[in-house]
C-alpha cells in the first residue's frame, strides 16, 4: 500500500486514528488496542464475565471527520463583507445588510490589521467592556484549543465583557435538583461512579426517562456504553422508556415505552408517588431518616394540601395522556424491584427538563428515587451511560478542569485575568444588545453554591458601556439557541459596530459577520486531551467513565492547515502581537510546547515519556495500579478501587466518591438541611414568591403548552431534543454524507430537508403523505421539513431534532424568513422559564403544521453548498491556496 | 478460507457507524479492487429499516445492514460479460471496474439491490468486503471497515470455514434469517435475527378498574398447528415474536376470574391488541 502515516486525535464522536497519504487524509478509524495496552476491567455478574472490546468506538459523526475537514463550506480565506466600510466612528457600516451581503477575499494582514484597529478604536472610545466574545461549545477537542483555555487566555488578557453560558442541555436539573438533594457542584447531576458494576450485579429495572442513550451517547463518549446496555438487556433487566418520542434506543430495546404529553412529566412523577404513599410501598425508614418535610409533601400528593387535589393516576392520565393502569404498573414495578432511574444523557439531562415544568420534573424524579432508598445496591440515579470502572488515581486534565487551562497556573507562568466585571447572558444576548438593557438572576453555571442561582445582574453594569464589538468564535447559536430570528435581528443592528466570526466552516452566524477569520480544524493542528473527560472537579466531573477505556491522546497534526486557514492559537497570537502583547500571550511557547505543559502536570509522565507518547499517539491507564488487586494465579487484576455513587449516603458512612464536598463526609447532602428536601428550604429562603419554581415541586400548566392560550391556534407540541445525526450544529451542514440517512434528511430540489415526525392521525387530518414537504409554524416563524409518518409519536406531538445544523432562510438575511434548513429553533420561545429562573425551554413550544411546497430555488442562500458539491471530489485533495484559487478564487471573491 | 460477515439485526441499533466507515473508506479513493465511490448516492453498506407495529403502544423497528451478500452463486456474475464479475478463492465477489464498463445489467441482476451504477464512470459498483485492506499486510486493521466500526458486535467478521472462528460461532449460536430476496442461496454475508412478525398486546381488568392484568395465560395457535404460550408480565403485556409470516393465528387469553377471550389474527404484519376483560 502507499506509505501511510498514522496519527491520532479526538472529536465529539470519539477518539480518532487518522491515516494520511502524502499529506491528505485517507481514512479515520477507531483506536484498536495493541498488546502493550492494559487488560480491561472484568465485571463478574450473574454467572458471567464482561469485559470491554479491545477497541474504542466512534459515533457516525466521528466517521465523517474527513468529510467535514475537506467540506465544501470551509472558510478558506480571510473574508471581509463586501459593503463593510471602516468608518472612523463605527457608524454607517451597512450593518443591516449582515446576512445578505457577499464577501470579498482578504489577506491575513488586511483582516488582522482591521480587527486590531477596531479593538483599539472601540476600547479606547468606549472602554474595554465594549468588546464582547463567546465560543461555541464542543466545536473542537483539546486542552490547548478549547474555550476555557486559549480563548479565555486571549480575551482575559484583552479585557472584555464575558457572556455567561446557560446550562442549555440540563436546565431543569441545574436550576431544580440542588434544592432537593444538593449537588450544585455537579450542576444538579448525580454521582454515576461505579454504577455499571452495581447495576450489572443488582439491578432488575432500568427507567430511562427522557433518555435516548444511543443518540446522546453519554455526551461525547461515542457508542461506548451501547454494549453495556445490551449486556444488561440480555441478562433480563427490564428497560422502561418514558419519552414523548419512542426514541431510537427505546424502539430497539424497551420492554415498555410510555409517551407522556410533552411537558407533563411532573404529573407522572406525582402519580407514582401517590401509588407508593397510598400502598405503603416506599422506604419509610430511609425517608424518616433522610427526608425533610416529607409529610407536608405527602399531604400535597394525597390532596390534603392547598390545592385539595389528590394526585391520583387518573388525575395524571388526564394531564399526561398515559393510562392510569400503566402508571400503576410502572409504580409497582419500580417499588418492588431494584431500580435505577434517571433522566437524559448522564442521568440529570433530557428534553423533559427543558420545559417550563423542567425544575418540577427534575426535583420530583429525585424525590421518587429518595423514596425508594437511593444509594442502596442496585437502586440509584443512573441511566446506563457514565459509571464504568476507572482509575481514579490517574489524573489528566479535562476541558473544564480549573487547573487545565493555558489561561491559568500552573500551565501558564502568568495567568490571565479579565479586568472587566460586566457580564452578559447567552440566551438573552440579542435582547440585551437590542434593548440596551437586561437584568437576570444567576451565574449561568452555578457550581459555586446554591446562592449562585440568585445573584442579580444588570447590563450595562453601572458605569459601563454597552457592547459595540462582538467576536464570535464558532457559529452554532443560530441552531442551538432559541428564537433564531432574534439573533438575526441582533446581528443586523448598527449597535454592533463590528462583528468578527472565527470559525472552521461558514456557519449561519459566519454569514452575519463583517470579518470572517478561517480557523483550521482539530485535524490540522496539535493539541492534547483525554477522551470524554470534561474535567475532574469541573463540569460533570469524571465524565470519562462514559467510556470503557480511559484514553489520553496526543492530538497530532494530521495534515497542514487547508487553504489559508490557520490555527486558533496562531490567529490569537497574531492579534495579540498587533495589540502589543504578543510575547506575553504566547510566553514564547508554540502549540506543541503548550500541549507538553499539560502532559508535564498530569500523571502521564509516570507511565510514558513524552517522546513515546507522541510516537504511539495515545495512552490507556490500567483500571488499577493496586498490586493487592492482582490475582496471584492468573496475574490479572480482578478488582479495582470502587467508590460507588451515593452508596456512602445510604450506608451512612463518610463519603468516598471523587469530587465530593467536606460536608458529605459528615453524611450530609448539599441542601440547606443536608437532607432530601421535599419542601425546599433554599427556595423558601431566597425566592419564596417564585410561581414557577415553588418550594414544593409540582405539576403546573405551562405558559406555553397544551392548555395555554396559544394552543387554540397552534395545537401541536414541538419536541426538539438533542440530535442523533449532529452535535451542536457542528456536522450536519458540512458532512453531506449525513444527508443520505433517511431518518435524518431528504433531498428535494437539491435542498436537504430535515425530517419531522408526525403521527398517522395528524397526517390524515392534514392531508400529509410520507416525504411531503410540510411547514411547521407558529407566531415566531416557519420551518419547512420533510414529513415522516410514524407511530413513534402520539398525534399531539411533532418531533424534529434541534441543533440539526443548518439554518437556510429562503430569503437570506431577512428577519422572519421561512427557513428550509430545519432550524427548528426558529419556532422555540425566547422567553426564559420564569422570572427567577434564567433557563431556556425549547420543549415548551406550540406549533401548527400544514402541507407545503418545496422551495423551488435550491441555490438561494445556500450557494456555497450546491455549487460546490459536484466539485467536491476535485478539491478534497487541494492543499495550497494557490491551487484552490484556480477552482474557487473567482467565485468566492465576488 | 472463506471470508464472511455475520450481521445480527437484533444487535443493530442503526447507529450508522458502519455506513459512515464504508463511505470514509471508499468515497473519493480508488483501491486495488475498485474505483472510487461517488461522494454521494451509493450505499455499499445500506441500512434497511422498517417500523413494526400497528399501535403506538407497541412499536419496534427492524434494522438490517445490507451490503453485498457475496453470494455463493452470484447473479451479478452470471449476468456479467467478459468475466467482469469474479469470485475470489476467499469467497469475496469483485466487480472488475475495467471489464465491467458499460455493463448496467450487472446492477439489475442483483436480487437485493446491492450493486450501484456510477453514471460518470459508467461502471457498476458495490461492497468489496474491503478486500484491498485484507490483502494488505501493512494495513494495521484486521477487518473490513464496517465490522471494525460496529460498537455492538452486530457485525462479526472471520473465516466461515473455521468452525472456531468468531463469525462461525456467532452464526452457530444465532438464528439464520437469510434475506428473502436470496431465497435459499448461500452467501458469505449471513443475516441473523431479521425479525418476521409479532403478535403482542396488553390485558386489562375491566376499564373502570384502571389496572393491567398480570399473569393472564395467553396462547397463540397457528393454523400450522404450532402453539405458542406465555403469561402477561408486570405491565400486563404479552408478546409472541418472530412468528411465521402470513399465517392465521387464534389467540386465547385465560384468567382465573374473568371470561376467556378469543380472537383471530393473521401475521401479514405486526399486530398489537388491547384486551379489557369482562366478568
Amino acid at each position: 500500500m502507499a506509505k501511510e502515516r498514522i496519527t491520532h486525535s479526538i472529536c465529539v464522536g470519539g477518539p480518532l486514528t487518522i491515516h494520511t497519504v502524502d499529506g491528505v487524509i485517507r481514512r479515520v478509524r477507531p483506536i484498536v488496542l495493541d498488546d502493550t495496552d492494559p487488560q480491561g476491567w472484568v465485571i463478574k455478574a450473574r454467572g458471567k464475565e464482561y469485559t470491554p472490546q479491545r477497541k474504542t468506538t466512534l459515533s457516525l459523526l466521528g466517521f465523517t471527520e474527513k468529510d467535514r475537514t475537506y467540506a465544501y463550506d470551509r472558510v478558506k480565506y480571510p473574508m471581509i463583507r463586501e459593503d463593510f466600510v471602516e468608518t472612523a466612528d463605527g457608524q454607517n457600516r451597512n450593518a443591516e445588510n449582515r446576512g445578505k451581503s457577499n464577501y470579498r477575499r482578504a489577506s491575513w494582514d488586511e483582516a488582522l490589521g482591521l480587527v486590531a484597529r477596531e479593538i483599539k478604536r472601540i476600547q479606547s472610545t468606549y472602554g474595554k467592556e465594549a468588546v464582547t466574545a463567546i465560543t461555541s461549545s464542543h466545536h473542537s477537542w483539546g486542552l490547548v484549543g478549547y474555550k476555557i483555555s486559549l480563548f479565555n487566555r486571549f480575551f482575559s488578557m484583552l479585557g472584555y465583557t464575558r457572556i455567561a453560558d446557560n446550562p442549555d442541555s440540563w436546565e431543569g436539573f441545574h436550576w431544580g435538583t440542588p434544592h432537593t438533594y444538593g449537588y450544585y457542584w455537579r450542576l444538579g447531576g448525580p454521582e454515576p461512579f461505579d454504577m455499571l458494576h452495581d447495576a450489572m450485579k443488582n439491578t432488575e429495572t432500568m427507567i430511562m426517562w427522557s433518555h435516548d442513550p444511543d443518540t446522546t451517547r453519554g455526551g461525547y463518549s461515542a457508542q461506548e456504553s451501547a454494549l453495556w446496555r445490551w449486556w444488561m438487556k440480555e441478562m433480563g433487566i427490564q428497560f422502561i422508556y418514558i419519552d414523548p418520542f419512542n426514541n431510537f434506543s427505546s424502539v430497539k430495546q424497551a420492554d415498555k415505552w410510555i409517551g407522556p404529553r410533552m411537558g407533563t412529566d411532573a404529573a407522572l412523577c406525582e402519580a407514582i408517588a401517590y401509588v407508593w404513599i397510598t400502598e405503603g410501598t416506599y422506604d419509610k425508614e430511609y425517608i424518616a431518616k433522610h427526608g425533610h418535610r416529607f409529610d407536608e409533601w405527602a399531604d400535597h400528593i394525597l390532596g390534603k394540601g392547598v390545592d385539595a387535589t389528590p394526585k391520583t393516576p387518573a388525575w395524571a392520565e388526564e394531564i399526561t395522556g398515559v393510562k392510569a393502569a400503566d402508571i400503576k404498573a410502572i409504580a409497582r414495578r419500580w417499588a418492588s424491584t431494584k431500580t435505577m432511574a434517571g433522566s437524559g444523557m448522564r442521568g440529570g439531562f433530557g428534553g423533559a427538563c427543558r420545559t417550563v415544568g423542567g425544575t418540577d420534573y427534575a426535583r420530583l424524579l429525585v424525590s421518587l428515587l429518595a423514596m425508594q432508598g437511593m444509594g442502596k445496591p442496585g437502586q440509584n440515579m443512573w441511566t446506563g451511560t457514565c459509571g464504568a470502572p476507572m482509575n481514579y488515581n490517574f489524573w489528566f486534565g479535562g476541558y473544564s478542569d480549573p487547573l487545565a487551562s493555558i489561561a491559568k497556573s500552573p500551565i501558564a507562568d502568568h495567568p490571565a485575568v479579565n479586568s472587566v466585571q460586566q457580564t452578559l447572558y447567552r440566551t438573552n444576548l440579542p435582547d440585551a444588545v437590542l434593548d440596551g438593557h437586561y437584568e437576570w438572576l444567576g451565574e449561568g453555571f452555578c457550581g459555586g453554591g446554591l446562592d449562585f442561582e440568585f445573584t442579580r445582574h444588570v447590563y450595562p453594569m453601572p458605569g459601563c458601556s454597552e457592547v459595540k464589538m462582538f467576536w464570535r468564535y464558532g457559529g452554532s447559536f443560530m441552531g442551538t439557541m432559541l428564537d433564531t430570528n432574534k439573533w438575526v435581528k441582533m446581528y443586523q443592528s448598527p449597535k454592533l459596530e463590528f462583528v468578527v466570526n472565527q470559525d472552521t466552516h461558514i456557519n449561519p452566524e459566519g454569514r452575519m459577520a463583517d470579518v470572517i477569520l478561517p480557523a483550521c480544524t482539530n485535524l490540522e493542528r496539535v493539541d492534547i486531551g483525554e477522551v470524554g473527560n470534561s474535567g475532574n472537579g469541573g463540569y460533570c466531573s469524571h465524565s470519562q467513565t462514559g467510556n470503557s477505556w480511559q484514553v489520553v491522546v496526543y492530538q497530532d497534526k494530521a495534515i497542514e492547515p487547508l487553504w489559508d486557514s490557520r490555527s486558533d492559537f496562531w490567529i490569537f497570537s497574531q492579534v495579540a502581537a498587533r495589540l502589543g502583547w504578543g510575547e506575553e500571550f504566547t510566553e514564547g511557547r508554540n502549540e506543541e510546547e503548550w500541549a507538553k505543559r499539560f502532559y508535564q502536570f498530569s500523571d502521564l509522565p509516570k507511565h510514558m515519556s513524552w517522546e513515546d507518547f507522541k510516537k504511539k499517539g495515545y495512552f490507556i491507564p490500567a483500571v488499577t495500579f493496586n498490586e493487592e488487586n492482582k490475582d496471584p494465579k492468573t496475574g490479572l487484576y480482578e478488582k479495582w478501587d470502587e467508590h460507588p455513587g451515593f452508596q456512602w449516603f445510604a450506608e451512612e458512612r463518610p463519603c468516598d466518591t471523587p469530587n465530593h464536598k467536606i460536608f458529605q463526609e459528615e453524611g450530609k447532602l448539599g441542601t440547606l438541611t443536608g437532607k432530601f428536601e421535599f419542601v425546599s428550604e433554599s427556595m423558601l429562603y431566597w425566592e419564596p414568591d417564585d410561581e414557577i419554581r415553588t418550594p414544593i415541586a409540582q405539576y403546573k400548566d405551562s405558559w406555553e403548552g397544551h392548555k395555554s392560550v396559544s394552543a387554540d391556534k397552534f395545537p401541536y407540541q414541538l419536541m426538539s431534543p438533542h440530535p442523533r445525526f449532529d452535535y451542536h450544529t457542528h456536522y450536519q451542514q458540512h458532512a453531506t454524507w449525513l444527508w443520505e440517512i433517511p431518518q435524518n434528511r431528504r433531498l428535494v430540489n437539491g435542498n436537504p430537508y430535515l425530517v419531522a415526525r408526525i403521527n398517522p392521525v395528524t397526517a390524515e387530518k392534514k392531508g400529509i403523505k410520507e416525504g411531503d414537504i410540510v411547514a411547521l409554524f407558529n407566531g415566531r416563524g416557519t420551518v419547512l421539513c420533510s414529513a415522516h409518518i410514524t407511530r413513534r409519536v402520539y398525534p399531539e406531538t411533532i418531533h424534529a431534532y434541534t441543533s440539526s445544523g443548518i439554518y437556510n432562510p429562503v430569503e437570506y438575511g431577512k428577519y422572519g424568513s421561512v427557513d428550509k434548513g430545519g432550524c427548528v429553533n426558529v419556532l422555540t420561545p425566547g422567553r426564559l422559564m420564569g422570572d427567577y429562573i434564567p433557563a431556556m425551554v425549547p420543549n415548551s413550544c406550540n406549533i401548527d403544521i400544514e402541507k407545503a411546497e418545496a422551495d423551488p430555488n435550491p441555490g438561494q442562500g445556500f450557494e456555497f453548498i450546491i455549487d460546490s458539491l459536484e466539485m467536491q471530489s476535485k478539491f478534497r485533495c487541494e492543499k495550497t491556496s494557490a491551487e484552490a484559487d484556480q477552482i474557487f478564487g473567482e467565485k468566492e471573491a465576488k | 478460507m472463506k471470508y464472511g460477515i455475520a450481521i445480527d439485526s437484533s444487535r443493530c441499533m442503526a447507529c450508522y457507524a458502519c455506513f459512515m466507515a464504508c463511505k470514509d473508506e471508499h468515497c473519493g479513493w480508488d483501491t486495488t479492487v475498485s474505483k472510487a465511490q461517488p461522494h454521494m448516492g451509493q450505499f455499499w453498506m445500506n441500512i434497511v429499516e422498517w417500523e413494526r407495529g400497528d399501535n403506538e403502544r407497541h412499536i419496534k423497528t427492524a434494522t438490517v445492514p445490507t451490503p453485498c451478500s457475496h453470494c455463493d452463486n452470484p447473479a451479478c456474475m452470471a449476468a456479467a460479460k467478459d468475466g467482469a464479475v469474479y469470485k475470489r478463492a476467499d469467497g469475496i465477489v469483485i466487480i472488475d471496474p475495467e471489464k465491467a464498463k458499460g455493463q448496467k445489467q450487472i446492477v439489475e441482476a442483483c436480487p437485493v439491490g446491492a450493486v450501484y451504477w456510477n453514471a460518470e464512470l459508467e461502471i457498476p459498483q458495490k461492497c468489496t468486503m474491503c478486500a484491498h485492506l485484507l490483502d494488505d499486510p501493512e494495513y494495521p486493521g484486521k477487518e473490513p471497515r464496517c465490522v471494525e466500526a460496529c460498537p455492538n458486535q452486530a457485525l462479526v467478521f472471520g473465516d466461515l470455514d473455521d468452525p472456531n472462528s468468531e463469525v462461525s460461532k456467532k452464526i452457530a449460536a444465532g438464528k439464520v434469517t437469510q434475506l428473502e430476496a436470496l431465497g435459499d442461496a448461500g452467501s458469505s454475508v449471513v443475516h441473523l435475527n431479521v425479525p418476521s412478525a409479532f403478535i403482542a398486546g396488553t390485558v386489562f381488568y375491566p376499564a373502570e378498574e384502571e389496572e393491567v392484568y398480570i399473569g393472564a395465560q395467553v396462547k397463540a395457535t397457528c393454523e400450522c398447528g404450532k402453539v405458542y404460550e406465555t403469561v402477561t408480565n408486570w405491565a400486563g403485556d404479552y408478546e409472541f415474536e418472530d412468528l411465521p409470516k402470513n399465517k392465521k393465528f387464534t389467540v386465547e387469553i385465560t384468567t382465573k376470574d374473568f371470561q376467556t377471550v378469543n380472537f383471530d389474527v393473521v401475521t401479514d404484519a405486526d399486530h398489537y391488541f388491547e384486551t379489557y376483560l369482562a366478568k
